[in-house]
């Protein structure tokens, strides 16, 4: 009376994947589901939702001029942000690599911002040192600059935030340090004794040998920055302003949801993200064949 | 093999935190994964009564909410200990967020089911009573709530669509907010009642001029005064009665006009400034820090703002357009209860005690407004200081000209945080150069209309 032991083994599977799988059904594909169905529905919140089709869609891409200024102004600041920090990381990682004493010590202290920097608190300390009278502008002023306005005028506080991003570097870099770790030290002695100089080795040996490490970092910061909120939020005015230059995609589906009572509205907008931060990811994983290598010898173009 | 299981898991990794980001607007509206958030943040903020006494088996739990500063909790949070006191049946728990995040707290509840029993609201109740959520209070009243002795212009107010929905929790009257030391040190008199708005501009300029660089007459009060400009008028903002727009696109232009000619001439602070130091955040306030001569603000807010100031400030009317001042004494907040409250009774019962009750007025003064019944304004009166006298001058003299000059109550425009966000951004796109005023006011008429047809 012994099952095929095949069945028996696929129930075992199923069993210990049961958590996951009722998380994964419950908490994530349920409520994607149904704010797809929301997302065609006209719904204040208070009353029951009421079915429009594809109108919200329609009107968003139509005749929704906040919607593409809230797309200028994430797209400005995905694409200062994420090579500013990967860049910035990457020269902290490599300087830290050098075999200095106390690097724990090191690598905690440039750390704790990634930790602490998606907070309100650091939003709020930001907002304190850019302010028109605050320390960046007195540090300006000592060298005798005068400092605009950072975060009260809309051509400039985008950047506020893009500081704010970079300082952010922590998570990065130490993956970056794990990285330069794994890089045999016997390539750099060997292309020494051949007379390559440190900057050679370090686009010849030390970026390739870091592309899969570097395609995980982009992957991870580009869906990060996509999503930011908080900065824009505390720094901003809380509405987008000034003058929704500081209107991040998610701030806008926020107040559309919750301030504005059009959450089918917002929920078009949620999946109209979904796919954006898709295509960018697909078109990352598509070209990395192309520049990033896994020193296995089987790239297999 | 091993690239293309990296590929997935990427994948696979990406699509769940892409999908947390894209759920992330719509679960409210899924109702249970949200309802044991909402609650837990109502608890985070509530401010336990320091009662003691266990609940008594009968005792009925009633759930306040208020937006405002710590200051304003204190008080409230006496007020409510003070009601506990007097009806030993109910126990008050009291929750309170500053302004700029009450209301998506409170959409956020109303939308899960966990509204408190009564909360406050101020001019956007008439988007509440839009959509059903309000208390309908007329069953109470003469019973647990009441009014016989409230304003009938309050009541009134607090009227919509035939029900009792709304029990204003204070009454002021908006008006000039001058810093009279700036004046001084300009050497220009104090302006008068019965200025006009040319008057206005040019008494700006004077005063940028005669101060010098970082000096204003003015904070810019285009979407502040909008609808004092309306009424002014003989227009409105919102024509409940008719549920439509009560202006045209033409009747708005001649108001931004104004505010550009005289931001021009130098007399209004800068587009920066305004952002920086807006003339809402009380701390903030370049009319506090004697830099700003001039702005529109409510009376009620004289109190705290000459209580962060040495300066001398006071109140003067606004000035007269071809209808005369536009403005009346005017609910400031109110209270409302939650239709879906399975305390109705004892909701209306603390609403009675509000407004009623001697010992809460004392307590709570006039830092909702003015009380809106006859009997405690007396008694506030009574024991006012300079700056309240200020006040009650004030609110005297607009009652008076009100008398030879009535204009109706009116209400915010359906959809009105949407509203005020996009005429905020049209000021901005005027004050910062990215549009002239023409293409700006067309813009934000269009916008105005859209906004209004989807809340109405």
């Amino acid at each position: 009376m012994r099952k095929p032991p095949g069945a028996s083994d696929n129930l075992t599977a199923y069993t210990f994947l049961l958590p996951w799988l009722f998380g994964f059904f419950c908490l994530t594909l349920g409520p994607m589901l149904g704010s797809l169905y929301l997302s065609m529905t006209k719904f204040n919140l208070l009353s029951p939702p009421n079915w429009i089709g594809l109108s919200n869609y329609l009107a968003i891409f139509t005749e929704d001029s906040t919607f593409t200024r809230s797309l200028t102004v994430t797209f400005t600041y995905v694409f200062l942000s994420v090579p500013l920090r990967l860049i910035f990381a990457l020269l902290v990682a490599i300087a830290l690599n050098k075999g200095i004493r106390a690097l724990g010590i090191y690598r905690t202290v440039y750390y704790l911002p990634s930790l602490l920097g998606g907070s309100v608190a650091i939003a709020i300390v930001w907002r304190q040192l850019f302010e028109g009278t605050g320390v960046v502008n007195q540090l300006l002023a000592r060298i005798g600059i005068e400092g605009p306005s950072w975060i009260s005028h809309p051509d400039y506080i985008v950047y506020t935030i893009v500081t704010l991003s970079v300082w952010q570097f922590g998570s990065a870099m130490v993956i970056f340090l794990a990285g330069l770790k794994q890089i045999p030290a016997d390539l750099y002695e060997a292309s020494e004794v051949d007379g390559a100089g440190k900057l050679r080795q370090f686009f010849r040996i030390t970026l390739p040998l870091l592309s899969p490490v570097i395609f995980f970092n982009l992957i991870m910061s580009i869906i990060n920055s996509f999503q930011a909120f908080t900065p824009a939020f505390m720094i901003g005015d809380g509405r987008g302003g000034p003058l929704d230059a500081t209107m991040f995609y998610t701030l806008y589906l926020y107040l559309k949801g919750f301030s504005y009572f059009d959450m089918g509205y917002a929920s078009a907008l949620a999946w109209i993200m979904l796919l954006i931060i898709a295509i960018f990811t697909a078109i990352v994983f598509v070209t990395s064949k192309y520049w990033v290598f896994y020193g296995d010898g089987k790239e297999g173009r | 093999m091993k690239k293309s299981m990296l590929a997935l898991t990427l994948t696979a990794l990406m699509t769940v935190m892409a999908a947390c980001s894209g759920t992330s607007g719509g679960p409210a509206a899924g109702g249970e994964s949200t309802k044991s958030g909402s609650s837990n943040q109502g608890v985070t903020n509530t401010t336990q009564p320091a009662e003691g006494g266990e609940a008594s088996g009968e005792q009925v739990e009633l759930r306040v909410m208020w937006w405002g500063d710590q200051a304003r909790a204190d008080r409230t949070n006496e007020a409510l200990k003070i009601f506990m006191e007097k009806n030993p049946d109910i126990k008050v728990i009291g929750e309170f967020a500053p302004s700029s995040g009450y209301f998506d707290k409170l959409n956020t509840q109303l939308a899960s089911g966990t509204a408190p029993d009564v909360f406050f609201l101020g001019g956007n109740v008439v988007d509440y009573a839009k959509k059903g959520v309000l208390l309908d209070l007329s069953l109470y009243i003469d019973k647990e709530l009441n009014l016989k002795d409230m304003d009938k212009a309050m009541i009134e107010y607090g009227t919509l669509d035939g029900k009792l929905q709304h029990i204003s929790a204070g009454a002021n009257a908006r008006g000039i907010l001058i810093n009279t030391t700036m004046f001084e040190k300009a050497g220009i008199p104090v302006p008068q009642d019965g200025w006009t708005w040319d008057d206005y501009a040019a008494i700006s300029k004077q005063i940028s001029e005669k101060l010098g660089k970082g000096f204003y007459g003015t904070y810019n009060f285009t979407v502040d005064g909008f609808d004092i400009f309306l009424k002014q008028n003989s227009k409105q903002l919102y024509d409940m009665a008719n549920n439509q727009l009560g202006f045209a696109e033409a009747d708005i232009r001649p108001w931004f006009d104004y505010w550009q000619q005289t931001s021009e001439a130098g007399g209004v602070v800068t587009p920066e400034l305004q952002v920086s130091n807006p003339p809402t955040d009380t701390g903030k306030s370049l009319l506090i820090t004697g830099k700003v001569a001039m702005t529109l603000a409510a009376s009620n807010q004289l109190t705290a703002m000459q209580g962060l100031t040495q300066d001398k400030l006071t109140l003067v009317q606004v000035p007269r357009g071809p209808k005369g001042t536009g403005v009346v004494f005017e609910s400031s907040q109110g209270m409302s209860g939650y239709a879906k409250t399975e305390h109705p009774a004892e909701a209306a019962r603390l609403m009675s005690f509000w407004i009623n009750d001697p010992d809460a007025a004392k307590i709570l003064g006039n830092d909702r407004g003015v009380p809106v019944t006859a009997a405690n304004r007396t008694l506030l009166e009574g024991e006012a200081n300079e700056v309240d006298s200020l006040i009650y001058d004030y609110t005297s003299r607009v009652s008076k000209q009100a008398e030879t000059e009535p204009f109706a109550v009116s209400y915010n425009l359906p959809g009105f945080s949407e509203f005020s966000k996009l005429a905020e951004t049209t000021v901005q796109e005027i004050g910062f150069g990215r549009k002239k005023v023409e293409q700006a006011v067309t813009d934000f008429y269009g916008g105005t209309v859209k906004i209004f047809d989807s809340n109405k």
